[in-house]
């Protein structure tokens, strides 16, 4: 049998109780209410404002590796909120902020480079990004590699020759970037610089594959430039001559050249003589 | 021998301070959570794990060397035991070594104590176990010693609050080695410029011991960088005791 | 017999306050205690007395003066090795064992561990502790906390005991049992210097005393002289007598139904009133001859001073 004292002071208790259950519950229904709605800006968005990583880095009291990592964390979160739509404007900055803390830390370039190229849409950028990894890391070939690829992608071959080139400099940079150097300055029809790369791979790779590549680039270089020759010999035969020559001796004969390149298999050019077209007689890459 | 019964003693006393617990206990979390945000790192994972790691022994260890050292003497003078105490024969001086040494003791547990949990977090991680982890630790323990006597020093003549206070902008003040360079090389020569060059000697470096991001990189060091950053600490620490013994040695007992 | 502890002029100023002002506590003190005796240190609060002990402890180091503990300087090795000291409000290591704080202490001496053992049993023994051994300090009441002071005290069986108010705080049985110590301490030959205001129990057991007060010592000498043989008053407590009667001879303190106490300060009046009592058939209760106590004349001095 409760008193009434008692009473009072056990729903004193029950009141309580009650209110704790109640506001509990309206945390967490609040909490969720929040998550649904998009985000306009992440936690942490006043990094944007720091003015450069050069004072960071005497704000972090000997810990600047850490707060490298934190920032390049928080970046990834950044980069990835979708609903953010302005999120690009601040790319190269927040990147240079972490370059500057932990120059040696290689994964921001990386990262940097490809949300610039993919997502931003900004290949200049991308380079930019690579460079500063360059120059801050000038043993790191996967920088100028990998801009080379981007560069190529975009079919900008002088480009992506020049970033293969710096990578081919690098010790310790594989192989495969002396043949994409080759076969990027195929690309913008530098054939001597490329015939030259070619061979001096054909001749000192140790790879089997590599070689076979290299041969059959070699044939390609060489009848793009022999195809090239003949074309610009059959050109001025009509200029002389009116008309299109019947053979390609015609074009010894005529004096145009010295005489007619054979392939690298040592077989003759094909020629149309209707169309004044010429072709290898093989395909370079089935060979 | 009397610094030896001191030492052990203070060792007893630092090792049942709940402050000690409780910040290893965050210590031990802050190293795994480092597995958790290693997660969200795109490529290099380790590296946020080594990080953090130095990281959080560096802080911790810090904070245990504040928290404890700027009480140890004060709570003597405050509490009137260093009454009985120094009435025995032992000089001042020794107590004070006595308590400087019992607090390294027991941050040299600690700190190995959370180098270990560091290096199996890395091994777990890696399958490799990296010895070359110890050497950052090794420094960040030398960087603790140095910053014992400070707090020491200033347990000596000011309350806990204070000490901490003074203590902690040593630390900061000693991290700030870079801005100070800067700065001499941005003045003008002359008097200024002689001036801050003057400061900037004295001021405590303490970024010398700070090889953690050579260390996760993997660069190589020049080992004498490693014998002067050691010998820069003991001769520094050799400096600050000396003065706590001056201060201490004319104290009044109030 | 040369003196186990000699204070020449002793002077101590302190600088308080933001803006430092000078206050002197120790305005030249002077005292000498010889070997055995119990040499008792009085003087109201705040005269200096707790700061005189610390300047010969080498805890405060004074302005001007000289202090010399068998004649050697209080920082000395030679002195520290035979004194011992229990402070006022003891407060000791709290996370420690009595065994293990004696301990503590003990290794501080270079006592070998044997001898340490035995002695740590020997003086547990002596004041009373050896149930609380293994407790830790911090559970330690008031009593016990000033019980294994004074084990820490004698741990290096000194010859000379400095006490600072030693049976502050303790119940009765607590002060029988500390003075009946300290008298068996004084006859194994050990000297003792008390500060004390419990003036009872200096009274008790106290051979030579010294009076501070304002920074001065304004008396030093065998308590024997200091304090007369001469009868104050005497208390007779009386019933049966008509109050107005009693006028002439004494002065009534207090009343209750049929008793009355009265203070009878000349002697001849006590004849006188136990004839009137015999007299009238009245009854003499008690008649207690109140002598001059020491605390009667620490008042004086300190009002005069």
């Amino acid at each position: 049998m409760k008193t009434a004292s008692a009473r009072k002071k056990g729903s004193a208790t029950l009141l309580i109780v009650l209110l704790l259950f109640l506001s509990c519950a309206g945390i967490i229904w609040v909490k969720l209410a929040v998550e649904r709605v998009p985000r306009k800006k992440i936690p942490g968005a006043s990094i944007i404002y720091i003015p450069s990583g050069k004072y960071l880095k005497y704000a972090t009291f000997g810990y600047s590796s850490l707060v490298a990592d934190l920032v390049y964390l928080w970046a990834i979160q950044y980069y990835t909120t979708y609903t953010i739509v302005d999120r690009f404007q601040n790319l190269e900055h927040i990147f240079s902020i972490i370059a500057e803390l932990d120059p040696r830390y290689t994964d921001p370039y990386e990262i940097g480079a490809l949300i610039a190229v993919n997502e931003a849409k900004d290949l200049k950028l991308a380079f930019k990004i690579l460079d500063m990894g360059l120059a801050k890391n000038p043993d790191q070939w996967i920088f100028p590699f990998e801009a080379g690829h981007y560069a190529q992608r975009a079919r900008d071959y002088e480009t992506a020759r020049k970033y293969y080139e710096k990578t081919m400099r690098i010790p310790g940079a594989p192989d495969i970037a002396k043949r994409l150097y080759a076969a990027a300055g195929f690309r913008v029809m530098d054939l001597k610089e490329s015939w030259e790369t070619w061979l001096e791979i054909y001749n000192t790779t140790q790879d089997k594959r590599a070689k076979k590549i290299a041969g059959k680039h070699l044939y390609q270089v060489k009848a793009t430039s022999d195809t090239n020759l003949l074309k610009e010999a059959v050109r001025q035969f009509g200029e002389k001559y009116q008309r299109l020559p019947a053979a390609l001796e015609d074009l010894v004969r005529a004096g145009l050249i010295s005489s007619l390149p054979r392939d690298l298999d040592g077989k003759d050019y094909i020629y149309y003589p209707k169309t004044g077209e010429i072709k290898a007689p093989s395909v370079w890459w089935k060979r | 021998m009397k610094i030896q019964t001191i030492a052990l003693n203070t060792f007893k006393e630092a090792i049942r301070d709940r402050i000690l617990y409780l910040l290893f206990f965050f210590a031990a979390a802050a190293l795994a959570f480092s597995r958790l945000l290693a997660v969200l790192a795109v490529g290099d994972r380790v590296k946020i794990i080594k990080d953090v790691g130095l990281a959080s022994i560096s802080i911790f260890g810090v904070l245990m060397a504040i928290l404890i050292g700027t009480g140890l003497v004060y709570k003597e003078i405050d509490k009137k035991t260093i009454y009985t105490l120094l009435s025995k024969p032992i000089q001042r001086w020794q107590f004070l070594l006595g308590k400087f040494f019992g607090l390294v003791l027991t941050l040299f547990i600690m700190t190995l104590a959370m180098g270990l949990i560091f290096l199996v977090i890395v091994l777990l991680h890696t399958g490799k176990l990296e010895g070359r982890m110890l050497l950052a630790i090794l420094f960040i323990f030398i960087e603790l010693v140095l910053i014992t006597a400070v707090s020491i020093l200033f347990s000596c003549f000011s309350t806990p609050i204070l000490s901490s206070i003074f203590s902690l902008s040593f630390y900061l003040i000693g991290h700030l080695s870079w801005g100070l360079e800067t700065l001499i090389q941005k003045t003008r020569s002359g008097a200024a410029r002689m001036a801050l060059r003057g400061v900037s000697a004295i001021l405590p470096d303490l970024e010398n011991f700070n090889f953690k991001t050579e260390i996760v990189h993997g660069l190589a060091i020049d080992p004498r960088f490693y014998f002067f950053s050691a010998l820069y600490g003991l001769v520094y620490t050799l400096f600050i005791l000396a003065l706590a013994v001056l201060i201490f040695k004319k104290r009044d007992f109030v | 017999m040369a003196a186990v502890l000699e204070i020449d002029n002793l002077y101590k100023a302190f600088k308080v306050g933001f803006i430092p002002k000078k206050r002197e506590i120790l305005k030249g003190v002077s005292l000498s205690v010889a070997a055995g005796e119990i040499f008792g240190y009085l003087g109201p609060n705040g005269a200096g007395k707790t700061t005189t002990l610390k300047c010969v402890l080498g805890l405060i180091f004074p302005d001007r003066g000289k202090v010399a503990i068998f004649g050697h300087p209080p920082l000395a090795a030679k002195a520290r090795e035979n004194l011992g000291y229990l402070p006022e409000n003891p407060y000791f290591y709290d996370y420690l064992t009595a065994a293990e704080f004696l301990d503590f202490y003990a290794q501080l001496f270079g006592l070998r561990k044997k001898d340490k053992e035995e002695k740590i049993a020997t003086l547990l023994r002596l004041v009373g502790m050896e149930k609380a051994r293994d407790l830790q300090l911090r559970k330690f009441s008031r009593g016990m906390l000033q019980r294994v002071g004074l084990a820490q005290a004698l741990i290096n069986d000194p010859a000379l005991l400095f006490l600072d108010e030693p049976l502050g705080g303790l119940d009765p049985l607590g002060r029988k049992d500390l003075r009946d110590i300290i008298v068996r301490l004084k006859q194994e030959g050990k000297t003792i210097f008390l500060c004390s205001h419990i003036l009872q129990d200096i009274e008790m057991i106290c051979d030579r005393v010294a009076i501070i007060v304002g920074g001065r010592v304004i008396s030093q000498g065998a308590l024997q002289s200091l304090i007369s043989e001469k009868v104050l008053f005497t208390e007779v407590t009386l019933s049966g007598i008509d109050p107005a009667d009693l006028v002439d001879l004494g002065e009534p303190v207090s009343t209750l139904g049929d008793r009355i106490l009265l203070k009878v300060f000349q002697e001849d009046n006590i004849g006188n009133l136990m004839a009137l009592v015999h007299e009238r058939r009245g009854r003499i209760h008690s008649l207690v001859p109140r002598t001059e106590t020491l605390e009667d004349i620490f008042v004086e001095m300190v009002r005069q001073g």
